[in-house]
C-alpha cells in the first residue's frame, strides 16, 4: 500500500525539472564567486587565482563605512521588528478570535504587499519634512524603516511556532497558579524561541539587503554595502563587487548554519 | 517618560549640531570621486567631506526636492542643470570667493546650460562615440555610418548601447538635422535609417568595456572612457567621432540651495579647479575635466588618449544634447519605441 502513496519524486521528469531548477538558481552566483578570485579586473574573462579584489575592498574605506552602516541598521531594525512582531503574534494567536483580525493581520503584512518603491516614495517625502522640521539627520530613519518592512519577515516564523505550538502546556502552567507572566516566561517565551531566533534572522537578512528603500531614505554618509554597490553601476564593474557580494553570501551562510545548529538541538 | 523625553530631545539636539566646522556633504554618482582627492582636501584645510552616492539624475533630483537631505554639493549632468536652476535647488555661485575660477578651460566657460559659469564648476566631461575593432574593420571610423549604414565586415558584430536620447540623436544628426529636431522630414529620415540598421545589430546591450575586451563585439556605440579601458585591454579597439555630430556630455558640481556647510563647499569648490587636483578627479574616473592647465598632471596613459582629447578636427561636431522638450521628445520616444518591437 506505502508503494502507492503520492510521491513528487515518482512524477516523470522530476530529476530533470529538479536539476534545471537548481542550476537556474544557483549557476549565476557560483560564476560571480568565482570571479571574485580573478587575478584580472575583468568579471567575464579567466585571468587567474588571486585574493587582491578581497584586499581591495578590505581597504576600501568607502567599504568600510558602507559596512558598518549596514550593520548598525540591520541589528537595530531586526530588534525592534523581531520585539514588534512577536507582541504581534501573541495578540493574534493568544487569545479569542476578535472583530478586525483579518484587517489586523493585513496591516500587519502591509510592506509585503505594497509595492516597495511606493512605500519608498512615501517614506522620502514624509521623512524629509521631518528631516527639515526637527534637524536630525542621524541613521534613526534608516532604522525606522528598515524595522517597518522587516516587521512581517519576522511575524510569519513567530506566528508559524505560535500556532504550532501546543496550548494545554500554558493551560497546566495557569491550572498550577503561575501568574500571566510566568506563564510566558517560563512556558511560551522557552517554547516559541526558536521562531524568535527565525523572525529575527529573516529580518536581519531582508534589512542586508535592502535597496530601493535605503537609496531614497539616506542622508548624507549613510551609504550601505546595496547602495554601494548600486552606485559602482555608472563604472564598469570590478571584481570587488563580486568580493564584497560573495563576502555578503558568506556572513549570510555562516548565520543560517548558526541557526540551524541552534534550533535543531531544541527540537 | 518626561525622562525620555528629555533624552531624546538632546539626542537630537547633538546630532543637530554634528554637521558643524569641519565637514562637507557630497551627493555624487557612484564611483566617481577619488578617495586621494578628499584625503588631499582634508590635509589642506581640516575638512572632512563625506560622499553619497546616486545612481540617477532623476533619484538625486527626487531626494534634494524632498528636503531635509542633509547634503552641501551634488553634481547633476549638463541637460539637467536648468532644471535644477529653475527649480530654485541650487545657487548662484559667488565667483568673488572662487579665486581658481579662471582655471576652468575657455571651452568650458560660456556653456549653454550654464552661461558664464555662475552656478556650476566642471567635474568630468566626455562623448558618445562608436568604438571598432580595427582588425575586423579597416575603414573610417568617424562617422554614425558604422551604425546606421552597417559596412559588411561588422554586420551582425555591432551594438548600440540602449540611451534612447543619444541614440536617436545621432541618427537625427547623421540625417542632416539638429538635436532635438521637430522637421518631420529629418525625423521620418532618422527612423527610417535606424530601422532598416536593426537587423544588422547583434544587440542593444550595456557592458561595452567587457564585451569590446574579450572580442565578443567588433563594434559598439560606445562611451570614450569604457572605450579607453577596452583599448588598454585590447589595442586594436579604436574611438570614432562621428563628424555628422555626436553627443556630449559634461557632470558639474552645484552648491544647494539649502547647503549647511558653505564655507566649506566653497573652499572645495575652488580646491578642484586647482589643474594638479582636476587631474586627480580624472586619473580616479578617467573621464576629462574641464579645468585648464591639468594635462601636465594627467596619467600618462590619458595624456595622449585619442579617446580622452578630442583630436582638433572632430571637436565642432561634438554637441551638448539640450532638454528635448514637448513634441521633439515626443517623436524621439515614439521612433525609440518602434525601434524596440
Amino acid at each position: 500500500m506505502a508503494d502507492r502513496a503520492f510521491s513528487a519524486t515518482r512524477l516523470p521528469g522530476f530529476a530533470t525539472i529538479a536539476i534545471g531548477a537548481f542550476v537556474l538558481l544557483y549557476l549565476p552566483i557560483i560564476t560571480l564567486v568565482t570571479y571574485s578570485f580573478n587575478a584580472t579586473n575583468s568579471i567575464s574573462e579567466w585571468g587567474g587565482f588571486s585574493w587582491q579584489w578581497y584586499i581591495k575592498a578590505w581597504d576600501n574605506d568607502a567599504v568600510k563605512a558602507a559596512t558598518a552602516n549596514s550593520l548598525i541598521i540591520a541589528v537595530s531594525a531586526a530588534a525592534i521588528a523581531t520585539a514588534v512582531a512577536t507582541a504581534a503574534a501573541l495578540g493574534t494567536t493568544r487569545r479569542k478570535a476578535y472583530r478586525g483580525q483579518t484587517f489586523i493581520y493585513v496591516v500587519i503584512n502591509q510592506p509585503l504587499m505594497v509595492p516597495e518603491i511606493v512605500t519608498a516614495v512615501a517614506l522620502l517625502i514624509v521623512f524629509g519634512v521631518v528631516k527639515e522640521w526637527s534637524g536630525y539627520q542621524g541613521l534613526g530613519y534608516l532604522i525606522l524603516a528598515h524595522a517597518a518592512f522587516c516587521t512581517p519577515f519576522a511575524y510569519l516564523p513567530i506566528r508559524a511556532r505560535l500556532e504550532g505550538m501546543d496550548l494545554s502546556l500554558e493551560t497546566a502552567a495557569s491550572d498550577l497558579y503561575a501568574s500571566p507572566w510566568q506563564t510566558f516566561r517560563h512556558v511560551t517565551l522557552p517554547l516559541l524561541a526558536p521562531g524568535i531566533m527565525a523572525g529575527a534572522m529573516l529580518a536581519f537578512v531582508i534589512s542586508l539587503d535592502d535597496v530601493v528603500i535605503t537609496e531614497f531614505v539616506k542622508s548624507g554618509g549613510q551609504d550601505t554595502l546595496s547602495t554601494y554597490m548600486l552606485g559602482q553601476l555608472r563604472r564598469a564593474f570590478t571584481p570587488e563587487v563580486n568580493a564584497i557580494s560573495t563576502a555578503l553570501l558568506a556572513a549570510t551562510v555562516l548565520l543560517l548554519i548558526a541557526f540551524f545548529l541552534l534550533t535543531r538541538k531544541r527540537d | 517618560m518626561k525622562r525620555l523625553l528629555t533624552a531624546t530631545a538632546l539626542l537630537l539636539a547633538t546630532t543637530g549640531l554634528a554637521r558643524a566646522e569641519g565637514v562637507l556633504n557630497l551627493y555624487n554618482w557612484g564611483n566617481y570621486t577619488s578617495p586621494e582627492l578628499l584625503a588631499k582636501f582634508e590635509a589642506e584645510t581640516g575638512i572632512k567631506v563625506t560622499v553619497t552616492d546616486y545612481d540617477s539624475n532623476d533619484v538625486a533630483l527626487a531626494k534634494i526636492e524632498a528636503g531635509g537631505h542633509g547634503f552641501d554639493l551634488v553634481v547633476p549632468s549638463a541637460n539637467y542643470v536648468p532644471i535644477w536652476v529653475e527649480k530654485g535647488l541650487i545657487q548662484q555661485l559667488d565667483l568673488a570667493r572662487l579665486p581658481n575660477h579662471a582655471n576652468i578651460a575657455p571651452e568650458w566657460r560660456d556653456v549653454s546650460w550654464d552661461p558664464g559659469r555662475a552656478h556650476t564648476i566642471p567635474w568630468q566631461w566626455g562623448s558618445t562615440g562608436v568604438a571598432v575593432n580595427t582588425s575586423v574593420y579597416t575603414g573610417n571610423i568617424n562617422t554614425s555610418a558604422i551604425f546606421l549604414e552597417v559596412p559588411e565586415e561588422l554586420k551582425g558584430k555591432i551594438n548600440v548601447v540602449p540611451e534612447m536620447n543619444d541614440i536617436v540623436n545621432l541618427a537625427v544628426m547623421y540625417a542632416g538635422g539638429e538635436p532635438c529636431s521637430e522637421d518631420t522630414a529629418v525625423l521620418q529620415k532618422a527612423r527610417d535609417l535606424l530601422l532598416a540598421a536593426k537587423p544588422d545589430w547583434i544587440s542593444m546591450d550595456y557592458g561595452a568595456t567587457e564585451r569590446l575586451s574579450n572580442n565578443d563585439w567588433a563594434a559598439s556605440v560606445n562611451w570614450n572612457g569604457s572605450t579607453m579601458r577596452a583599448r588598454l585591454a585590447n589595442p586594436p579597439v579604436a574611438y570614432g567621432y562621428p563628424q555628422e555630430g555626436y553627443p556630449l556630455f559634461m557632470d558639474s558640481v552645484a552648491l544647494l540651495s539649502d547647503a549647511q556647510n558653505v564655507d566649506a563647499a566653497y573652499k572645495f569648490l575652488d580646491f578642484i579647479m586647482v589643474p594638479e587636483n582636476a587631474a586627480m578627479i580624472s586619473a580616479f574616473a578617467r573621464y576629462a575635466n574641464g579645468i585648464a592647465g591639468s594635462e601636465p598632471f594627467m596619467p600618462e596613459d590619458m595624456k595622449t588618449a585619442p579617446e580622452v582629447v578630442i583630436p582638433a578636427e572632430f571637436a565642432a561636431a561634438g554637441v551638448f544634447l539640450p532638454t528635448c522638450t514637448g513634441k521633439s521628445q515626443e517623436y524621439i520616444t515614439a521612433i525609440w519605441t518602434e525601434l524596440q518591437k
